[in-house]
């Protein structure tokens, strides 16, 4: 197992490098906005932007800049400076993950609290009036854009625009002084993040417990007389939850890499997706660079935690 | 069988009956209300905006500004954004600045007066203030005029990059040189010769010319607000400048920094560095009072305690509704969305009043490429801008609140507007006669130009425009390729970013496309000048940062803005640039399809102040009821 985790370490570390070269490539290739024409202003003459140029070492080589990069990222852990508000772009990063992670990290429970009991349930009592239900609320859900039912749910149940003023509203993380805070202005985003995802992993767990439950060692279990509770819990469940589990590591990877993108800006959340949408919009390679780097990095940590995971949840696998 | 049919029914009726109810919604009327076009803005009465505070203002409370983006640059020396002005004249003290309703003349700020100007009308000479001092970390330190002095001269840097001062300083003796050796050394800010400092309360410009205009406009803004070298020029030798996280600010408020309180501006730190803790990019900025600030030295009341600038609030919507539902906040950079500006017109669930429309300063044109076919012919240019219906192009933003139809290209309470002809088009100039467009004279336009049937033919016509590629810029470029393709061209039209579309196409002179639709230009200061330095200037086209879209490059119309900005008095340079603005329409180079207004909503509490200079806001004007 050690040297499992050792050899999909190195692999992660060259998985950084190679995206951090297809980010720099991308970049120089497809048309951007240069960021020294943004910087030097409308009326700039060409002479101030070379010079803007040479002082963000926009005009050193490709290779060259690539390099220096890379050099200051695993060396010194700089990841630059942000070409529009000069500051470090770590800085950026690490002031804005505690939103992106509170976000997530709520939304998964919300998700997992609803889709686990559901597709367990929906599985068991398949085609009964409670799994159709189910099943096509869960359709609505996956089918309405994540931005639409943020704007729906702000509307709905936001406390300051809202017809049913119940939760904070648009921009509450901002002014939230608390943790308490930061959590009731995340209830509503929570709730929209989770509602497409739990749909998705309720049926995911659906169809997988069904497979599951016709399989000759539930038969045998239960022909050796165990509780039905016993059976769908420790043997069904168990086997079944694996490919959640895969999906969750990604989603996970994902969702702090600043995929909650569309959420973030609804319920304006400062946070990493947000971020790299004000990035992209001004050519600002270095936060851009940075975000997709620690995006890299999570979703390799997360996929490595879930192949760990599995070892303990089926015995089948092992690693060498 | 019935159940079968049912089974099939069911979800058809069901997708009917929401078709139904989307077709239904929607409002097929794109115009906001208004009740009819008052004054020489076209804005009505009821929206008109509050430029000075009322009587019963009281002091106290905290204001919040929601704004979907963030300032440019909280380095005063680099700041060239009216949003970032707005927060610049609560936070600097320039040598002059703008009352909420002064339109033409500066007020003086740090200045204690006018300005002495030579008979020759190169020398300006100033006195400050001796007693303002700066806010913590500096408590104890007076501005000198030597401290304005190297503000002009740091922005010369290319690690600050000011994007005016080279421009409309360029008259003052000296700063070829200081340029030149700004560019040779690149972390030591130059000294521009003709700006003289003979003790720390008076301050002298030279000039080569009579240009005072230009330049008492450009020291109105943040430029000329004091940095003091000793404290500043470590942070200037960095590559960019890092002043920006360390500013010291003159003005009755200041950002929140490591030695202040974050709510009360209280000193907690003698032996703070400076570092500006209050601004988090694309988050929030933070300001407090200035404990160092005189009120009796300044024209500014500051009746709230706190200011707060939050960002990130994409949905106009949303966000506007948020203000005019809730207490003590108003919109900072976004305009309301046109459903929003007409809920609030029509006098329903909100007061009209919560809603303010201001000139802007700014203006909408689309460029066509005067230095290629077809757009090289003036009578094509002309027969494009008669058959353009410009009304249908202003309701692509939002209708009419959203600002005039624009006639020619010095937008309202810019000296030289009345003179131009108001808000109606040059006498004479009969293709910019008809806002809603006339077929009729552009086809006689296209005949003279050699297209007998009246429409564009052959291969000419095939054209290239370059554009936005999010609402409402592609909207409006949509409509234009219509409105083009009516006239017989065949538009290839390339939606791109923004930010590429000017950096990549539309500002390289090798790239450009034949139309550039979504372009514009504000107002650097309440002067004409700003309108005609760049856009229409052929001299001031250049290789790869280039402004004069149109590529307008006429030699007698040079000149004449050569010679405009040397006129010194008021009404004489009014007069002469309104000619100017006739001359330049004449040569068609654009079309013009509205002056932009600022439309803004408040929270019922507040009272706001508009600052007429950039129609935002003027927070030390602002209170809270």
């Amino acid at each position: 197992m050690a040297r499992y985790i050792v050899r999909r370490v190195l692999w992660g570390v060259a998985l950084l490098v190679i995206v951090t070269a297809v980010v720099f490539i991308l970049f120089y290739v497809l048309p951007t906005a240069d960021p020294a024409k943004l910087r030097a202003g409308r009326t700039a003459n060409p002479q101030l932007i070379n010079d803007i140029r040479e002082q963000l070492h926009l005009d050193d080589p490709i290779y060259v800049q690539f390099w220096d990069y890379l050099k200051n990222v695993f060396l010194h852990f700089d990841f630059g400076q942000s070409y529009l508000s000069q500051a470090s772009v770590k800085d950026i990063i690490f002031d804005r993950l505690p939103a992106t992670a509170l976000l997530v990290v709520g939304a998964v429970i919300l998700w997992l609290g609803i889709a686990i009991p559901v597709g367990i349930i929906s599985a068991v009592k398949r085609r009964s009036l409670l799994d159709r239900t189910t099943m096509v609320t869960s359709l609505a859900f996956i089918s309405a854009p994540v931005f639409w039912l943020g704007l729906v749910a702000l509307y709905l149940f936001a406390n300051d625009v809202g017809l049913i003023p119940l939760f904070p509203g648009q921009g509450s993380y901002l002014t939230a002084d608390s943790f308490l805070a930061k959590c009731g202005s995340m209830l509503l985003p929570w709730m929209v993040l989770a509602a497409a995802t739990a749909a998705i992993y309720a049926r995911y767990l659906r169809s997988s417990m069904i497979d599951t439950m016709a399989e000759d060692y539930i038969r045998t279990a239960r022909a050796k007389g165990l509780p039905e509770r016993q059976v769908i819990m420790k043997h069904g469940v168990r086997a079944a939850i694996t490919p959640i589990v895969t999906l969750l590591g990604l989603d996970i990877g994902l969702l702090l890499a600043g995929n909650a993108i569309l959420t973030e800006t609804v319920f304006n959340i400062p946070g990493i997706g947000q971020q790299i949408v004000l990035s992209i919009r001004r050519s600002d390679l270095p936060m851009i660079q940075g975000i997709v780097l620690f995006g890299a990095f999570f979703i390799v940590i997360f996929n490595l935690i879930v192949d760990i995971l599995y070892a303990f949840l089926d015995p089948r696998v092992r690693y060498q | 069988m019935r159940l079968r049919w049912l089974r099939l029914l069911a979800p058809l009726a069901a997708v009917l009956a929401f078709a139904f109810v989307l077709t239904s919604c929607g409002d097929s009327d794109d115009e906001s209300e208004g009740t009819g076009a008052t004054g020489s803005t076209g804005i009505p009465e009821e929206f008109a905006a509050p430029t000075a505070a009322p009587d019963d203002a009281k002091a106290g409370g905290d204001l919040v500004i929601l704004n979907e983006g963030d300032i440019d640059y909280m380095d005063p020396g680099a700041a060239y954004y009216q949003v970032t002005y707005m927060l610049d004249f609560a936070l600097f003290r320039s040598l002059v600045s703008w009352a909420p309703d002064a339109t033409t003349d500066p007020t003086p700020d740090l200045a204690t007066g006018e300005p002495e100007v030579s008979e020759d009308g190169k020398t300006i000479t100033y006195t400050i203030h001796d007693d303002v001092k700066y806010a913590p970390p500096l408590q104890d330190q007076t501005v000198t005029t030597a401290d304005i002095k190297y503000a002009i001269e740091r922005s010369l840097l290319p690690g600050v990059a000011n994007g005016y001062t080279s421009t409309y300083l360029s008259g003052v003796t000296g700063m070829d040189e200081a340029i030149k050796a700004a560019e040779k050394n690149t972390t030591e800010a130059p000294d521009i010769s003709g700006i003289e400092t003979p003790d720390d309360t008076t301050i002298v410009f030279n000039l080569d010319d009579t240009s005072s205009a230009g330049v008492l406009g450009a020291l109105s803004l943040p430029v000329s607000a004091p940095v003091p070298e000793d404290y500043a020029k470590k942070y200037d030798a960095e590559e960019p400048s890092t002043y920006g996280e360390y500013a010291v600010f003159t003005g009755p408020y200041m950002v929140v920094n490591d030695c202040v309180d974050d709510e009360t501006g209280e000193v907690t730190d003698e032996n703070c560095s400076g570092k500006i803790t209050g601004y988090q990019p694309g988050k929030e900025i933070k300001l407090v009072r200035n404990p160092s600030w005189d009120a009796d030295t300044d024209f500014r009341p500051a009746y709230v305690d706190t200011i707060t600038f939050q960002e990130g609030f994409a949905d106009p919507t949303s966000a506007s509704k948020k203000i005019l539902d809730g207490s003590s906040q108003v919109t900072g950079d976004f305009p309301p969305s046109p459903t929003v500006v007409k809920e609030v017109a029509s006098g329903g669930q909100y007061d009209p009043s919560q809603m303010i429309v201001t000139p802007s300063g700014g203006t909408r044109y689309i460029a066509l490429n005067t230095s290629e076919a077809p757009f090289d012919d003036v009578n094509i240019r002309k027969a494009v801008i008669a058959n353009s219906d410009r009304v249908a192009l202003r309701n692509t933003r939002g209708g009419e609140l959203f600002g005039p139809v624009m006639n020619h290209f010095i937008p309202p309470l810019i000296p030289g507007f009345e003179e131009a002809g108001g808000l109606e088009p040059p006498e004479g100039l009969d293709f910019l006669a008809s806002e809603t467009g006339d077929p009729d004279l552009a086809a006689e336009y296209m005949k003279k130009a050699g297209f007998k049937s009246g429409k564009c033919e052959g291969s000419a016509c095939d054209i290239t425009m370059v554009g936005d590629d999010a609402p409402p810029g592609r909207d409006t470029a949509t409509v234009f390729q219509d409105q083009l393709e009516q006239l017989g061209f065949n538009v290839q039209f390339q939606p791109v970013e923004h930010s590429l579309m000017y950096t990549k196409f539309c500002s390289i002179p090798s790239q450009e496309p034949d139309v550039c639709p979504n372009v514009g230009w504000i107002k650097d200061f309440n002067d004409p000048q700003a309108f005609f330095d760049i856009p229409l200037y052929g001299p001031a086209i250049n290789p790869s940062n280039n402004s004069n879209w149109p590529m307008l490059d006429d030699p007698q119309l040079n000149k004449a803005i050569e010679e405009a900005k040397l006129i010194e008095d008021p009404e004489e340079r009014a007069q002469e640039y309104g000619e100017l603005d006739k001359q330049a329409m004449a040569l068609a180079p654009f079309v013009p399809w509205v002056w932009d207004n600022d439309i803004m909503v408040r929270s019922e509490d507040v009272n706001q102040v508009t600052n007429l200079f950039n129609g935002l806001t003027d927070v030390s004007f602002t209170s809270i009821k």
